[in-house]
């Protein structure tokens, strides 16, 4: 059973909510008729960030942290199939300057897992291929336009994604996933927006697609898994921050992140499971340099 | 998944990911409602009379010239392209209502202020180098108003010219005359020489070159693009264009003249007299307005009080300003700020709301741009002619204008703090303007533009005062003025907008 809390544990990748991506991205599965549930905290923070490509800091802000407390649950219908659910409530704060920072439940995001096969790979592992489709839609009616201190993008999307996994019969392993998300337009509580050089005279902001993967690597020994990621977001379109501009909903979102995890499973009750993460911006463009730190507990029923 | 379902669910993705953005100001063919043919007897603002500017007779339509200039436009007709169509087919939509949108643009790209330096300090657009960091203009409320409005009244000033001229000479458009030109934008009864297309062409290109002039390459592709389309449409000929655009180029230089003289260049000010302004507050015992930004940026545009208005003495400026704010000391001071505090703490979604609608803060088109933005639709569905729409969207302006000259008078003389800075605790739901807070802008804007609006759209009055009071409450919501800013702006904004509608009352056009 051990797999199968890595299984939940593993399930979202550190939520960057500065750009609010949810990630779904692992290369396990849930047993069938078994039951994952967990909470996740989040803390990112940045005090610099891409206004375009121009990297700086801007004492009307200061250092920008969200926090979100992430309901987790995964139940896996057959061996093959498994459904999950994930929804924050998220706070953000800036530390300098006038602005009022916001806070409420942001997306509900729903996904099923596929394995499309699992097959011996050279004689020293196993090779398996998963599909997921994943639907997120906002849970209140938060706005999308106090950026950097909205709760979220407030877009309707849907994402497909494809990973293969690789692991090692000595506990090594290695998994890579890629995604497609496609974003359907916001509405904003204006009339017209500026944005990516020109004036919109309409309240609704076509978002740009996003493409994003991510390449992990670890080590899973007992009920000790350790795995570090590269993950790239690029979102195919939108503006960049202007000059001295607030950060705006439909910009081009780009990073990489660098990620590590620690995840253990305890000796009794052998159900629970302990989640340590952490990630490092290394490069973006209109969004903060964020490092985040997640803390979870989840707990597997077999029903 | 299976195949089966694949197709399925695609079609679901696209349909719960729509992306069609609809625009609220799409604009059909113009086809005038009246041809307004008394226009050019219409009272001016600031040109002497129509026959300030001579438009020589055109040659007739007999003439060997003018047959030839009609064979030019059947040979453009025969071999249009498709950018050619759609040129046309934008421009039918009026020249006016097309500039207005454009000038929109204009101001939501350059409302940015300059980004601080390493050493804190903030350095000053440069008309001289309006290409550097920071970009020229710095196209913050005042300057977008002054800029609306003096694109307005130097097209309505053409425009009522060129109507002059029309009359005079009473050529009709090629579409008319030879039955071998086709009409691809509508092509009335109204005379063509001079083109009413290339004298807004000609007068907007010249007044923005001068007050958006980084922008320089993009007005003049449009300018030029607008006259073709006249010209391809069947709607002008080459004499036609011509006579427009060298009629517009002259109303423009009139304008320009003034507006070099009107105050502007003296609105920023220096950092002697940014410290006088908080002195002479402590003088009077009163707490003076302190920079919230960090680092400290200086106020916006200390002296544009002291601009020349439209329809406003000096003397009438000063008259009709407010009467004093409570003191910072004052009770009464004390209940607004708990005031601001209380009302952002329980702020409703639908507050918000209201609070981000007429946000129109940096990177937009301002609070004057969101007024064109109303009146715009209602000029569209009048279906005015170019003249009169000019008409409407200068009155408009002009208020605008002149309630920004009073408004900054009144914020500078007073000097009055913003609430988050008497009360630190206080946070705003949006963007904190960098200048004192009596009274409010926004409050001063909505009131004169309503007003002017109520006077040309009676049935809309209504409409036009629940958003005067939208968007002068939505300051409240958003934690950045007190009430006595709004109830005083209000009131201050709609004596203002009463001299543009005394004006109107009298100027010939009803």
């Amino acid at each position: 059973m051990k797999a199968s809390v890595f299984g939940v544990l593993l399930l979202i990748v550190p939520l960057a909510t500065s750009v609010q991506a949810q990630t779904i991205d692992d290369g396990l599965l849930l047993p069938r008729r078994a039951l994952g549930v967990g909470v996740l905290y989040g803390h990112d923070s940045w005090s610099q960030y891409w206004e375009g490509d121009l990297k700086r800091a801007n004492g009307n802000i200061g250092t920008v942290t969200t926090q979100s407390v992430t309901w987790v649950a995964g139940y896996g219908v057959t061996d093959r199939l498994s459904v999950i659910a994930l929804l924050p409530y998220v706070w953000t704060h800036a530390s300098q300057g006038p602005l009022h920072g916001m806070d409420g439940l942001q997306d509900i995001t729903l996904a099923a897992k596929y394995q499309l096969f699992t097959t011996p790979f050279t004689d020293r592992g196993t090779l398996r291929a998963m599909v997921v489709g994943a639907a997120g839609i906002p849970a209140s009616n938060y706005t999308p336009d106090f950026q950097p201190l909205s709760i979220g993008l407030a877009s309707r999307q849907f994402s497909g994604r494809f990973t293969l996994n690789f692991q090692a019969h000595r506990g090594w392993f290695l998994n890579g996933s890629a995604a497609y998300t496609w974003r359907a337009k916001v509405t904003l509580d204006r009339p017209a927006y500026y944005t990516d050089g020109q004036l919109f005279l309409s309240n609704e902001v076509a978002m740009p697609n996003v493409f994003d993967y991510t390449v992990t690597a670890g080590y899973q020994s007992g009920r000790l898994c350790i795995p570090i990621s590269l993950s790239q977001q690029r979102t195919l379109g939108g503006g960049d921050i202007r000059r001295q501009d607030m950060p705006f909903v439909s910009n081009r979102m780009d990073w990489v992140k660098l990620g590590g995890l620690v995840m253990y499973s305890l000796p009794a009750p052998r159900e629970l499971g302990i989640r340590l993460g952490t990630s490092w911006t290394a490069s973006g463009r209109n969004v903060g340099q964020a490092t985040t730190l997640t803390g979870g507990l989840f707990y597997l029923f077999h029903l | 998944m299976r195949p089966a379902l694949l197709p399925l669910v695609l079609v679901l993705v696209s349909a719960a990911c729509d992306n069609t953005i609809t625009s609220t100001e799409a604009l059909l063919p113009l086809e005038a409602a009246s041809l307004d043919s008394t226009a050019g007897s219409w009272r001016m603002i600031v040109l002497s009379g129509p026959a300030q500017f001579t438009v020589a007779a055109p040659a007739a339509e007999t003439s060997a010239a003018y047959a030839a200039e009609l064979a030019a436009i059947k040979s453009a007709q025969s071999k249009l392209t498709t950018a050619q169509r759609s040129s046309i087919a934008y421009w039918a939509g009026g020249g006016v209502l097309r500039w207005n949108q454009l000038v929109r643009d204009l101001v939501a790209r350059f409302n940015l202020p300059p980004a601080p330096r390493a050493d804190g300090t903030y350095p000053v657009p440069d008309p001289e180098n309006p290409f550097a960091d920071p970009q020229f203009p710095f196209a913050n409320p005042p300057y977008s108003a002054r800029a609306y409005s003096y694109v307005a009244v130097a097209q309505y000033e053409a425009l009522k010219t060129a109507w002059y001229w029309k009359y005079q000479y009473n050529r009709r458009s090629p579409a008319r005359i030879d039955s071998g030109i086709r009409a691809l934008m509508p092509v009335g009864d109204l005379p063509a020489y001079p083109s009413e297309d290339a004298v807004i062409s000609g007068v907007t290109v010249e007044m923005l070159k001068v007050l958006f002039p980084a922008a320089v390459e993009e007005i003049t592709e449009r300018a030029a693009e607008q006259r073709n389309a006249a010209l391809w449409s069947g709607k002008a000929a080459a004499s036609d264009v011509a006579a427009g655009l060298a009629l517009g180029k002259a109303v423009a230089a009139t304008l320009i003249a003034r507006a070099g003289a009107d105050g502007m260049k003296n609105a920023v000010g220096n950092a002697a007299q940014w410290q006088a302004l908080a002195d002479s507050a402590v003088a009077r015992g009163e707490i003076p307005w302190i920079s919230q930004e960090s680092p400290p940026r200086p106020p916006m545009l200390p002296n544009f009080g002291q601009l020349q208005a439209w329809l406003m003495t000096p003397a009438d400026v000063v008259t009709e300003r407010p009467p004093a704010p409570p003191s910072t000391s004052s009770d009464q001071m004390k209940q607004e700020v708990a005031e601001v505090r209380r009302t952002v703490e329980q702020l409703t979604r639908e507050q918000l709301a209201v609070a981000y609608k007429w946000n129109d803060g940096g990177g937009t088109y301002t609070p004057p741009g969101h007024w064109n933005d109303i009146a715009a639709e209602y000029i569209r569905d009048a279906r005015m002619s170019e003249v009169r729409a000019a008409r409407a969207f200068a009155l408009l302006n002009m208020a605008m204008h002149d309630a920004a000259v009073g408004c900054w008078g009144v914020k500078y003389l007073y000097f009055n703090p913003r609430p988050i800075q008497l009360d630190p605790s206080i946070k705003t739901v949006i963007g904190l303007p960098n200048f004192p807070s009596y009274p409010s802008g926004h409050s001063t804007f909505s009131a004169a533009a309503a007003t002017v609006l109520s006077y040309l759209f009676p049935q809309a009055a209504a409409d036009f005062d629940v958003m005067k009071e939208e968007a002068s409450i939505s300051r409240l919501y958003g934690g950045i003025h007190y009430r006595s800013d709004i109830e005083r702006g209000k009131e201050h904004g709609g004596r203002v907008g009463g001299y543009a509608v005394r004006f109107a009352q009298q100027d010939g056009a009803n």
